[in-house]
């Protein structure tokens, strides 16, 4: 079946929104992305199209926390979970977006979508209902940690949007977190605008359960002197792509990327990034590791983009892979596409498997192959994940998902 | 090539040990008995097996005994895995200590420490304990407590390298130590340090084998044996005036021997 179709099988509600009557339109007039465009070439079809096998679920049922609150002033939201929140404290306020306002910045996103860089969003817009968007405006400094879940209920598919205006000289750590259950698909989009000067250590952790499947955007805007960190961790999922978008509106603006992707059995997980310096002085520091083992598919494609007027850029791009068995299949492609003439550009790759060596200096220590291995591979997450703003009872949490078979 | 009597069974026995790698023949006949409280040097030119024993003994994957046994406390143990040999009292300090980033030494010599003390059927030790047994081994090494926090031999100097093996050795209580080359890269008080390290960990019940190309280590560590590796064999065995006479003239010298062999 056509994913057009599924669609609109999916939407038989005629109250649709504005968005979403966009969106979709936009869909309809070119339903799938194109396969041999460069962003959807390695894209497993068949997992693309059972993406939408399940029905869309607009009211969550109960959903389990995977760890409780290690500290009572972390200020935890749900997506979809009718979150209400309105604080205004002394050093600082979250406030919810009212609806005119996220209309207004999602419409004028929509207006910059290309099918194919965008087909995610679009479809995330055209299925998610006004109860699974949240839009926060962030302002001021000292502020508690932030955690945003945001879930796929068994045998469902839901749609979950997020919207976040980090306000002048805001600075914040945020953890977005996206579970997946047993068989179920999360479409979950992203949109972040830092304002001048603001400053954000954002991290994405997204994990699945069998067969789960996720979607999941990010678009990030950054205004002059603000300073975005992403630190992300995807694993365990059937199908995920994971698409980010950066760009730098005035250049001089701090960009610093650590990303991972663990994928299993016959599991594909992908990752875009495409990083716009739209003015001078910016700078990139970015790394993506992928580890792949049995029969999975790991993909890493990244460009960054440096027009004319991005003269005196700095930006770095290395992609670091580890192939853990001869049917695993890694695809890497880091790529630059420079105008300026004064810039400090660089990228690499590279693709490799467990070190022979430093697994043997173990072992003659004692630690069998099986721990050595676990040890290295721990080492090799370290630097991920301790840029992800994560807890080490979460952490704790993680590594026992990350060392399940 | 033992001349003395022994009252005890030997720790290790190497029985005319030949080996490859790639099917590319590395070791070619080598025969060596240590028994305990015996220190051996090995000495020999760049190429010629030196290491490649002491990682055949630690049990490297990439080699294949092609002919030969190597018993250890009387059990051969051709076919052990490198990490139930150290478990068992084996222990190899490495040439070129390897790094390993993100793994915290402290913990690494924890893990270790537990694997061979599970074998020795000790209680293993949690971290606060193992803190205080490690505080007592730093000063053999007389390193910084600071070394602990890092990333295993991430950052390390040469000297700080060698220093951390003789640290694990000491954590490890090794029946029998094989030190490829622990003095290269050390200035003399790192040596002194090093040397005086080894001395303290070893006893009347250990054997240690010293791979070397200098005399310098064997002045502060004076061994029982010195033996003359070439071309995959060990060419000649004397006391520790051999070393003396190697230094002195050379190992063109001991060509002779090879026409002889």
């Amino acid at each position: 079946m056509e994913i057009i179709e599924k669609i609109k099988t999916n939407k038989s509600d005629d109250n649709l929104t504005e968005i979403q009557k966009i969106c979709l339109n936009k869909l309809q007039s070119s339903p799938l992305p194109n396969p041999k465009s460069e962003l959807w070439r390695l894209s497993n079809k068949s997992k693309l199209s059972n993406f939408l096998d399940y029905s869309v679920n607009k009211k969550d049922s109960k959903f389990d926390l995977p760890y409780s609150k290690n500290s009572q002033s972390t200020i935890r939201l749900i997506i979809g979970e009718n979150c209400q929140i309105k604080l205004i404290e002394k050093n600082y306020s979250i406030q919810q977006l009212s609806e005119d306002e996220l209309q207004k910045y999602i419409m004028e996103q929509i207006s910059f979508f290309k099918q194919n860089e965008n087909w995610s969003d679009l479809l995330n817009l055209s299925l998610s209902c006004k109860d699974n968007i949240l839009g926060l405006k962030i302002n001021g400094s000292k502020i508690p940690p932030i955690e945003i879940f945001s879930h796929a209920s068994s045998n469902s598919f839901n749609a979950k949007t997020l919207v976040i205006f980090l306000e002048k000289n805001c600075d914040v750590e945020l953890l977005q977190v996206n579970l997946g259950k047993e068989n179920s698909s999360l479409s979950q989009s992203t949109f972040f605008c830092l304002k001048e000067n603001s400053s954000v250590n954002h991290g994405v952790v997204s994990y699945g359960e069998n067969r789960s499947n996720l979607l999941n955007s990010l678009n990030v805007i950054q205004q002059k002197n603000s300073a975005y960190n992403l630190g992300s961790l995807h694993f365990k999922f059937n199908y995920a792509r994971f698409e980010i978008s950066i760009k730098q509106s005035a250049g001089n603006a701090k960009t610093n990327i650590k990303g991972m992707q663990i994928t299993k059995k016959d599991e594909q997980i992908s990752t875009y990034t495409k990083i716009e310096f739209n003015g001078p002085n910016g700078f990139l520091d970015q790394i993506n590791k992928s580890l792949a083992d049995d029969k999975s598919h790991a993909i890493f494609e990244g460009s960054i983009i440096v027009p004319k007027i991005a003269q005196r850029t700095d930006a770095s791009q290395l992609s670091r892979n580890l192939l853990l068995s001869n049917l695993a299949q890694i695809d890497t492609k880091p790529q630059l596409e420079i105008i300026a003439d004064d810039v400090k550009c660089k990228h690499g790759a590279t693709i490799s498997q467990l070190n022979e060596e430093e697994l043997f200096y173990m072992r003659t220590r004692g630690i069998t192959l099986t721990d050595a291995s676990k040890l290295q591979l721990s080492s090799y997450f370290q630097e991920i994940i301790s840029f992800i703003p994560i807890s080490k009872e979460k952490w704790d949490l993680l590594d026992k998902l990350l060392n399940e078979n | 090539m033992q001349s003395k009597m022994k009252e005890s069974d030997p720790i290790l026995e190497v029985e005319n040990l030949s080996a490859s790698t790639n099917n590319l023949p590395i070791l070619k006949g080598v025969s060596l008995t240590v028994y305990p409280g015996e220190i051996h040097a090995i000495m020999g030119r760049n190429g010629c097996g030196k290491s490649t024993l002491s990682k055949i003994i630690a049990g490297h994957p990439s080699y294949n005994i092609t002919n030969g046994d190597i018993k250890f406390l009387g059990e051969n143990i051709n076919s052990l895995e490198p990490e139930e040999r150290s478990q068992s009292g084996i222990f190899l300090g490495f040439q070129y200590p390897i790094e390993i980033p993100g793994v915290s030494n402290l913990e690494f010599l924890r893990v270790s420490t537990n694997a061979r003390r599970k074998f020795l059927n000790k209680e293993e030790l949690d971290t606060f304990d193992f803190e205080e047994l490690v505080k007592e081994k730093l000063e053999i090494v007389k390193m910084d407590h600071a070394f602990l926090s890092r990333s295993v031999n991430q950052g390390f100097s040469g000297g700080e390298k060698k220093r951390n093996e003789i640290l694990q050795m000491a954590l490890l209580e090794p029946k029998i130590a094989i030190l490829d080359e622990t003095d290269s890269g050390l200035d003399i008080d790192a040596l002194r340090i090093v040397a005086s390290g080894i001395k303290k960990i070893s006893n009347a019940q250990t054997g240690i084998i010293l791979i070397t190309h200098y005399q310098r280590l064997l002045d502060e560590i004076k061994p029982n044996y010195v033996h003359v590796m070439s071309d995959g064999q060990i060419i000649k065995t004397g006391e520790s005036d051999l070393a003396l006479e190697l230094e002195e003239k050379g190992y063109e010298w001991t060509d002779n021997f090879i026409k002889e062999t």
